[in-house]
């Protein structure tokens, strides 16, 4: 058993973005447009931090304000990166000619790929609440493409379900990486398997969680290796997990 | 000869290949870069770039 680090929810990188002055263009929505992001990892001008974690490079905590703010279109090679929406509504446009709306479950895995541009933008009338996770991808300069699913909180109660990966319902990824969710009631403990050799990178999105040990409150996050068997515990109700497993 | 992938936006560099429409000539070590070069794409740093060891997918035309 070894866990790699604890990140404290404190410990992020963080980033206030405005959608006026130098950032008028990267930043959609005006006149008052604001982005919040909390970075786990090293990430644009957070670089006192953790590098990654396996093959995860950006995992972003982040809210956009109402009005149009998110990020203009702009290009993106090769990186997998996947939006899971908290709350609010995330409008997502990308060059393979996809215009999509996604609510809180909702989930996407756009792999950029030989060369993609997207817009990420909050045009609904309250905060938006996304995780973004990029990873490297499995092979490069592979042909761009865009999926969707949703996550049923209420149909998944208690369950560890897998979300991307090489499951039946999950989004397919094409490589030794899968993203689960578990939202659990107070005092259960569940029983997380990675494969061998894999790593488990685990943040808590609500609630309190033990982990292999460790506790582990809101948005506080913890990375695991040579674990065969890790231990959940929920010690909060509806306590909510995101968990991405990475070959290392 | 490897390859490296910005970190900022996912472009990526090819020491075979270069970058000729960039005024890189194949064969271009990653060293041998002014450390002052930006990703084309989106204007990250060189020393924001990573090495990386993935294949290329058999669609790829990275020529």
């Amino acid at each position: 058993m070894s866990v790699r680090f604890v990140l404290r929810a404190a410990e992020r990188g963080f980033s206030r973005l405005v959608s006026t002055g130098i950032n008028a263009t990267y930043v959609a929505g005006h006149p008052d447009g604001v982005i919040t992001r909390h970075s786990s990892f090293n990430f644009h001008e957070y670089q006192s931090g953790i590098p990654g974690f396996g093959n995860i490079r950006v995992f972003g905590d982040e809210v956009f304000s109402p009005g149009g703010t998110g990020y203009n279109m702009h290009p993106h090679h090769n990186f997998i990166i996947m939006a899971f929406v908290l709350g609010g509504a995330l409008t997502h446009v990308n060059t393979i000619g996809k215009v999509d709306t996604l609510k809180a479950g909702d989930y996407y895995v756009f792999s950029a790929g030989s060369g993609g541009k997207h817009a990420e933008l909050n045009i609904d009338r309250e905060d938006a609440h996304i995780i973004y996770l990029w990873v490297l991808p499995g092979l490069l300069l592979a042909p761009p493409s865009y999926l969707r699913n949703r996550f049923n909180a209420a149909a998944s109660a208690n369950r560890i379900t897998c979300l991307v990966g090489d499951e039946k319902g999950a989004l397919p990824i094409g490589q030794r990486l899968k993203v689960s969710r578990l939202v659990s009631d107070a005092g259960r403990t569940h029983l997380y398997r990675p494969a061998s050799a894999n790593g488990l990178y685990a943040f808590v999105l609500e609630g309190e969680a033990e982990i292999a040990g460790t506790v582990l409150r809101r948005r506080d996050s913890i990375s695991l290796e040579k674990e065969e068997r890790v231990d959940i515990v929920a010690l909060a109700a509806d306590t909510d997990l995101l968990l991405v497993e990475t070959k290392l | 000869m490897k390859k490296y992938l910005c970190l900022g936006c996912g472009f990526s560099y090819d020491e075979a290949l270069g970058l000729p429409e960039h005024g890189i000539a194949p064969g271009t070590r990653w060293a041998d870069i002014p450390d002052n070069w930006v990703c084309p794409d989106c204007g990250t740093p060189k020393s924001g770039f990573e090495m990386v060891e993935i294949p290329y997918s058999s669609e790829a035309r990275p020529a």
